[in-house]
Order: structure tokens, then C-alpha cells, then sequence
């Protein structure tokens, strides 16, 4: 089968002619359909911006991203809003929900933008709300619930409208640790029982031992790239630490 | 449920900011249709064609009053746009395409500017009469003004903000493709750059400003530039005056900072070099509103003092001339006892004395009469004339013009002159400018008619025109400080309707915009404090840098506006010659009152922003 996700050479420079600054460098990489993908490096290793990159936020400089056989690298403002649109679903650290909507508002902005008829809408935001267990929150207001209910509702709102590519920057960042366990339950369960693909950036060993491969990255560049395969989360977590520990990455960063 | 359907709960449950905005439009309109109607209005027409001067000062206040509308709104939709990036950050996350979003704003604005314009006009068409009569009042003008619904105003409210609000639409359309979707992820690190003191542009500004004061202050008879210039020159000096306050902001002020930044000793205490961090980061992004909130204090301040220093020296002139409420010739009137200060009866005999080549009539009193009647009116320095003295009496006196005389002869007999008073002691419309006081002796061996007077002074004089009408119906000779004083009033009453207008409204005005200013800064800078209160700092020490930050922000405007008003109200009361100092120091003590005010309110609201 082809992957869904191909990244060619891709760079990312950032500054003025005078002043310019490599943040991203000759990154080439492929991910499939149904693959859990985690992205792993110390601060300021450039996570962001690559993830931004795939993601449509941001355009890299140079190089190709292919999403099946569209390269976004190379498509129009209009074309890309479409894109996201249809194939792309987004979770970050500071959950980027509306105030003045409600959790159900929230989750259904994506349907609601798709054009997509109110029983449809209804039946999709009740289903994807019971797989992260919100479905007694729907009514209330972002300000009403907790840091982990807000990221939930994040997360719901990113799957709802089943997207080919979802992408996680820290979604774990401002979470405790039973909230951030949970979500990267729900997540994990998504990605086994539908097959969605994620691809999520974290430097925590913990949030990334759910992950099936993970893809380590120093100053801009891919260092290494580990599998689970049929380890378990504890020895797959274990893994990472050692390997942390052994790039000299900032394990005191990790916990 | 649309796309549609969720802007619109949105709007619904934003309501606080949209009505902030939705207000302010609506304020625009009714202050700019109100004084629009006023200028359309019959009564100020047929002023208008005694006078065109008076038209043309309507025309070009409604013109500035245009211009600061425009300015007003587009920054109240500035202000409304920021507030909702992250909402319009997200539908394009979401994968709305510009043009839809640009579409919504533009359309939304466009609805909301002309829902405002029909409920703007209406209001205006209810409030203006109100607006108009409260102002009367305020101004103690009695004069009624018809005021019909005129379909010009009404024309005319509509193709301004029309344009207006297609303006402001339009730039909406413009903030939708200059924004990039990596900001919303990265607008905190978007590296602010501190800003450089740069000395050229600092020296540069104090010498525009320099220059435009000077040109400012030039005598408008002799000076060859304005001669050169004559009705540009205005223009020039505004221009100018703009300019120089834009590079102070730009580089003075920063220059200012630095230098108090670079201060180990000052900045490295408490939370100081956070203080002048910020203000160093906000002053020079803020150069243009504080430019604009500079140049509106001054119109404020110099429009302002110009009416107040008018309607001061109306009270002060009528005094001088007119001293007694009333005056008239023959016997006393009937008044209510309760309203009368001082009620005297003068006797006066008219003499002609030969001065040179002249024969002057001058009106002759007793030194009795006189002590009386200077009594009354306070004087301090009244002289008693010996024999072979008398007293006299000038009000119309001026020592660049007038004849001094040493000595009189009355009746063959030479006086001398101990004393001149440059002031009037009774009335000069009633019995004249010029007056001889003499002793009580004297005065009973002049041989000439005698004729009496009535002086009446009464409370609260500038009210009395009942009384007045019934007076000058039933007397000879009657003059009236009440009636001088109305006429005064009425005669510059076109000018000091719209200079009070303008005033009152800029004052609002400007405290607004500082608000809005202010407003937007302590959303950016709700997490700077959040850190802040983070690693420790107290709340009472972040209150305080708040002060400075928004004290800041307040003063330096005010203070350069109060400079400008300080020069173009010397150069106006040089124009007039009038001294304006006691009236223009009250009125710009009377502004910086209420700024402070306004400064008060904003540092609250920042900091409930904040926390
Ligand atoms: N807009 C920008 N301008 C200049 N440099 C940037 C910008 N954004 C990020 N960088 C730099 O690029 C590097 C990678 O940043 P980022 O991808 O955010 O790191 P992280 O791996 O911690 O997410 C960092 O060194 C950062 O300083
Ligand atoms: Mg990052």
C-alpha cells in the first residue's frame, strides 16, 4: 500500500538574508495509513516547526510533502484551507477552543464548515464525545471544565470529522498526569480500532511510549528512528528512556 | 447547524466586546448628525448670512469633526478586530478559505455599521434636541433653535459613514490576507525588537516642533511668511506641529527610557526594568495613537480655552464698561428688595472743559458719591481729592492713544489732576466714559444742571432679563450689564456653540481611544503578568507597574498636547488681544482633571483585565 504521508528533503529557514537561521534540515520520512507516529527531541530541536510544516500552518522552504498525491508543499492558499478542511485535524498544548461556544459548538465547527446536515452532525459529535468520555459536558462552556476536558474536547473536536492526518503538538504539555493518561488512551484506542493515523510531537518518554514508532529529532535533523513492534508500553517507555539517556537528550526534560 | 449559524451565537455571546464597538459607531453618528443638523438648520442659516464667517467655521468644523469620526471608528474596529484574531485564526485552521472569512467580517461590519447608522440617526434625531438644549443651558444662550428633521443632515450622515464603514469593511478584508496562520502559534514569540534611540530623529523633532510654535507665534500683521503663506499657513504649522509630535514620540521619549533602562541602579529594582521595558516596547508601537491622542488633547484643549476664554472676558468686558446692573436716569424703580446688592442715587452735574484744541463734556460728581459708589464695586484704591484737587475718571483711557491731562479749569479756577482712574465707576452708556470726581464743596458752587441717577446692582446679574425689559420700558438713559452681557454672548454665540460642542466631544473622544489603547494592551499582556505573578511578584508591586505603564501612556500626550494648546491659545488671544491666561490655565486645570479621571478608570479596568 502507498504511505499516506511522504516528506522529501525538506528544510525550513527562518530570518532575513542578513540573519538566517536552519531549523529544519534534509528531513525525509514516510508514514502509513494507521500508524501512531511520535516525534521526539529537545527543546528547540525544531518538532514544532516540522509539525507545523506537515501541518499546513507553516510552508517549509524548501522540498516536498506529499498527503496521498497532493504535495502540499506546492499548493495555493485557497487549495490548502480546502485541505485542512477535508483531511487534517489539529490538537495543541493550548487547546485553541472558542470561549464563546460550548463544548458541542466547539466539537462541531469542523462539521459545520464542511457543510455537513444536522442529524449527521449531531449523531458524529455524540459518538466521537462518548470516546473521550465528554458526553455529560456537552452543554457547558470551555471556562467550565478542566485543563483535561478542554484538551478532550480538542481531541474530539480534531477526530469528528475523520480525518486522514491528525496532528498533536504537546497535547500532553499542560495536562496532570491522570487527564494526559487518559487522552493518550483515547487516542491510542482511535488509532487501533479506526485506524487513524496520528502523528503526535512531545518530549515526554511517557506520552510517546504510545506511540508505535517514534522519530527522534536533534538540531533540525532526524537522528534515529525507533519501533515498538510487539513490545509492551512499559518496555517500549523503557526504550525510549535509554535511548534518551544515550543521545544525551535532556533527560531531566523528561519527567 | 451552518457556519453561519455559529458566527452568530458568537456574536451573540461575545456581546460585551460587540457592543463596545457597536456603541462607539453609534456615538460617532449621533454627535456627527446632531451638529450636522445644526449646520443645516434655518436658524444658523439666517446667522449665517450676517455673518460668513460663521458658515465657514461650521463647514470646517464639520469637516475636522468628519475627519475625527472616521479616526474614532477605525480604531474602535481596530480594537474589535484584534479581539477576535484567535476566532478567526481558528476557521482558517479549520480550513475556512480566506476569502469566506474575509466575506463574514466584511459583511458582518457592514451589518453592524448600518444597523448603527439607522439606529444612530434615530437617536440623534430624539437625543440632538436634548443635546443641543442641555449645551444651551450650559451656556447660558437663550436662544431657541428650530429644529426640524433635515433631509440634508440626514443625506449627508449617511454618505460619511457610508464611506466610513465600506473603509473600515475593507479593512477587515485586508487584516484577513496579511495574517498568516503560524502567528496564532507563534505570536508570543514573535520577537519584539527594542527599539533604538535614534539622536537625528530625536533633534529632528524638537526642531519641527520648534519651528511650528514659532510660526505659530508670529504676528499675523507683520510677519513677511505669513504674508508669504497667508491662508496655507494654518495648514503648515498643523502639519508641522503633527510631525514634530510624531518624532517625539518616536525617539525622545525612547531615548528617555534607554537611557533610565541603562541605569543599573534605577532598573534593577523591583519590577522597574520591566516597566520601562514595556513602556519602551509600547511607545514606539504606540507612536501613531499618541501622536493622535497628543493631537486631539490639543485641539481640545486650544478649542476649549479659546471658548472659555471668550465667554470669561464677555463677563470681564461687560464689567468694565458696565459696572451696575442697572443704571437709568430719574427716579427710583420698584425691585424685589431681596435681589438687590446695592442700590445708590447719583447726582451729576456736566461740565465742558477745554483741553488744547478741544472742548471735552465731562460728567461732574461729588467725592461722597464717588467713595460710595467705588465701594461697591470693591475698589481698592480710592483717593480722597483735597481742595484745589480732583479726581478723573477715564474708562476709556489708554495710555498709548490717550491725552493725559494734569489739570482742569473749572470756573476759572485751575484743579490738578491727583488722580486717574483707567476705569469705570458707573455706567458709561448712561452717563458717559469720562468723569470728574470733586470735593463735596466744589461740587455744590458749580453752577450746571443737575440730573440723577439711579445705580442698581443685583444678584446673579446675568439672569435679570425680565427684569431688565421691564426696566428699560419704564426708564431714560437705561443701561444694562444683563442686556450687554446677553449680546456679548450672541454675538460670538455660533462660535462658542461649536467650539463647546467640539470640545465636549473630543474630551469623550480621546479618553476613549486611551481606553481602547490601554484595553488592547492588557489582553497581550494578561500573560506577562500571569508569569509575573507566577515567580512571586506581589500584586500590589504589579499594580504599580501598571500605574506607570498606563500613567505613561496618559502623560506624555497629555503633556505635549497641553504644550501645543499653551501656544496656539497665546497665539489666538494675541490675534484677539485678550489676555486669556487666567481662563486658559482654569480650562486646561479643568482637562487634566477629567484625563485623570479617565486615567483612574483605565488603571482599573487594566488591572481587573490582568487578574
Ligand atoms: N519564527 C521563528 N523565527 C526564527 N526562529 C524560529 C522561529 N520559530 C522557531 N524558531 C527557532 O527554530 C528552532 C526550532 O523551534 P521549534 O520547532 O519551536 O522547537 P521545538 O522542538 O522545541 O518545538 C528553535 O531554535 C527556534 O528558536
Ligand atoms: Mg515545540
Amino acid at each position: 500500500m502507498e504511505p499516506l504521508l511522504v516528506v522529501r528533503n525538506a528544510e525550513k529557514i527562518y530570518g532575513n538574508s542578513a540573519n538566517t537561521f536552519k531549523a529544519l534540515e534534509n528531513i525525509s520520512f514516510e508514514i502509513d495509513h494507521g500508524e501512531f507516529v511520535g516525534v521526539m527531541g529537545p527543546s528547540g530541536a525544531g518538532k514544532s516547526t516540522l509539525l507545523n510544516v506537515l501541518a499546513t500552518i507553516d510552508s517549509p522552504t524548501n522540498g516536498d510533502i506529499l498527503i496521498g498525491n497532493d504535495n502540499i508543499a506546492k499548493m495555493k492558499e485557497e487549495a490548502l484551507a480546502d485541505f485542512r478542511r477535508d483531511h487534517l485535524g489539529f490538537i495543541f498544548q493550548d487547546y485553541n477552543l472558542l470561549d464563546s461556544l460550548t463544548v458541542r459548538e466547539n466539537i462541531l465547527l469542523p462539521l459545520a464548515i464542511a457543510k455537513k446536515p444536522a442529524a449527521e452532525i449531531k449523531e458524529r459529535v455524540d459518538t466521537i464525545a462518548r470516546t473521550f468520555g465528554i458526553s455529560n459536558l456537552l452543554d457547558k462552556y470551555p471556562y467550565q471544565i478542566s485543563g483535561g476536558q478542554k484538551q478532550r474536547t480538542a481531541a474530539s473536536r480534531a477526530l469528528v470529522s475523520n480525518p486522514k492526518l491528525i496532528f498533536a503538538d504537546e497535547p500532553t504539555g499542560a495536562l496532570d498526569s491522570k487527564s494526559a493518561t487518559d487522552l493518550l488512551e483515547s487516542l491510542s484506542k482511535l488509532n487501533v480500532e479506526h485506524e487513524t493515523t496520528i502523528m503526535m510531537v512531545t518530549h515526554d518518554a511517557y506520552a510517546a511510549s504510545f506511540c508505535r514508532r517514534i522519530l527522534f529529532i536533534k538540531d533540525g535533523q532526524l537522528s534515529k528512528e525507533k519501533f515498538r513492534g510487539t513490545k509492551t508500553r512499559k518496555e517500549f517507555f523503557q526504550m525510549i528512556l535509554d535511548e534518551l539517556a544515550q543521545i544525551g537528550g535532556d533527560v531531566h526534560d523528561v519527567i | 447547524m451552518t457556519l453561519f449559524d455559529l458566527a452568530l451565537k458568537n456574536i451573540r455571546r461575545n456581546m460585551k466586546s460587540y457592543s463596545l464597538y457597536i456603541g462607539s459607531t453609534i456615538f460617532s453618528i449621533i454627535i456627527y448628525f446632531t451638529f450636522v443638523t445644526l449646520k443645516y438648520s434655518e436658524d444658523i442659516s439666517s446667522l449665517a448670512e450676517t455673518s460668513k464667517q460663521i458658515s465657514s467655521i461650521m463647514s470646517a468644523s464639520a469637516f475636522v469633526l468628519m475627519i475625527f469620526v472616521a479616526i474614532f471608528i477605525a480604531y474602535s474596529n481596530s480594537f474589535f478586530m484584534k479581539k477576535r484574531k484567535k476566532e478567526v485564526a481558528l476557521y482558517s485552521l479549520l480550513g475556512v478559505r480566506k476569502r469566506s472569512i474575509g466575506f463574514m467580517l466584511f459583511f458582518e461590519n457592514m451589518v453592524i455599521g448600518l444597523l448603527s447608522l439607522v439606529v444612530g440617526v434615530g437617536l440623534g434625531f430624539l437625543l440632538s434636541r436634548a443635546l443641543l438644549t442641555i449645551l444651551m443651558k450650559l451656556m447660558g444662550l437663550d436662544i431657541v433653535i428650530g429644529f426640524a428633521f433635515s433631509i440634508d443632515a440626514v443625506i449627508n450622515t449617511l454618505i460619511v459613514f457610508f464611506i466610513i464603514f465600506l473603509f473600515t469593511s475593507m479593512q477587515g478584508y485586508r487584516v484577513i490576507y496579511q495574517f498568516k496562520l503560524i502567528d496564532l502559534f507563534h505570536a508570543e514569540k514573535k520577537g519584539e525588537e527594542l527599539p533604538k534611540a535614534r539622536m537625528i530623529s530625536a533633534i529632528l523633532g524638537v526642531v519641527t516642533l520648534a519651528t511650528a510654535y514659532w510660526l505659530a507665534l508670529q504676528d499675523l500683521t507683520t510677519s513677511p511668511i505669513w504674508r508669504m503663506l497667508s491662508l496655507a499657513m494654518p495648514i503648515v504649522i498643523i502639519a508641522l506641529t503633527v510631525i514634530g509630535s510624531a518624532l517625539i514620540f518616536n525617539s525622545v521619549l525612547v531615548y528617555m527610557l534607554s537611557i533610565m533602562k541603562n541605569n543599573k541602579r534605577w532598573a534593577w529594582k523591583g519590577l522597574n526594568l520591566m516597566t520601562s521595558s514595556q513602556l519602551l516596547y509600547r511607545i514606539r508601537g504606540n507612536a501613531k495613537t499618541l501622536t493622535i491622542i497628543a493631537t486631539l488633547s490639543a485641539t481640545t484643549i486650544t478649542a476649549g480655552g479659546a471658548v472659555f476664554g471668550l465667554y470669561y472676558n464677555a463677563d470681564k468686558n461687560v464689567q468694565t464698561y458696565t459696572p451696575y446692573t442697572f443704571m437709568w436716569e430719574g427716579a427710583p424703580q420698584e425691585i424685589d428688595p431681596h435681589l438687590i446688592e446695592h442700590a445708590e442715587t447719583v447726582h451729576s452735574k456736566t461740565l465742558r472743559i477745554e483741553q488744547g484744541a478741544y472742548e471735552m463734556e465731562y460728567a461732574v460728581i461729588k467725592q461722597s458719591t464717588f467713595e460710595k459708589l467705588a465701594k461697591n464695586l470693591d475698589w481698592s484704591d480710592i483717593q480722597v481729592a483735597k481742595d484745589e484737587e480732583v479726581l478723573m475718571i477715564d474708562a476709556f483711557y489708554n495710555e498709548q492713544w490717550s491725552q493725559k491731562v494734569d489739570s482742569v479749569m473749572i470756573d476759572g479756577t485751575e484743579y490738578k489732576v491727583a488722580k486717574l482712574y483707567d476705569k469705570a465707576v458707573f455706567n458709561t452708556f448712561t452717563i458717559g466714559a469720562s468723569a470728574i470726581v470733586v470735593t463735596d464743596k466744589l461740587y455744590s458752587e458749580i453752577t450746571a444742571d443737575e440730573k440723577t441717577y439711579q445705580a442698581v446692582q443685583v444678584k446673579d446679574y446675568k439672569n435679570q432679563l425680565a427684569l431688565s425689559e421691564e426696566l428699560a420700558a419704564k426708564t431714560e438713559n437705561f443701561s444694562s450689564a444683563t442686556e450687554d452681557y446677553r449680546a456679548s454672548i450672541e454675538a460670538s454665540g455660533a462660535l462658542l456653540f461649536v467650539g463647546s460642542f467640539l470640545g465636549l466631544v473630543f474630551l469623550v473622544a480621546t479618553g476613549s481611544i486611551i481606553f481602547f489603547k490601554m484595553m488592547t494592551d492588557a489582553e497581550e499582556d494578561k500573560g506577562k503578568y500571569a508569569v509575573l505573578y507566577k515567580i512571586g511578584v506581589s500584586k500590589r508591586e504589579m499594580k504599580r507597574t501598571i500605574r506607570s505603564q498606563v500613567g505613561m501612556i496618559f502623560a506624555a500626550p497629555l503633556g505635549l498636547g497641553l504644550l501645543h494648546g499653551a501656544v496656539a491659545l497665546t497665539a489666538f488671544s494675541n490675534l484677539l488681544m485678550m489676555n486669556l491666561l487666567v481662563p486658559v490655565l482654569i480650562w486646561m486645570l479643568a482637562y487634566t482633571l477629567i484625563y485623570t479621571i479617565y486615567y483612574f478608570i483605565t488603571v482599573r479596568s487594566f488591572n481587573k483585565t490582568v487578574h
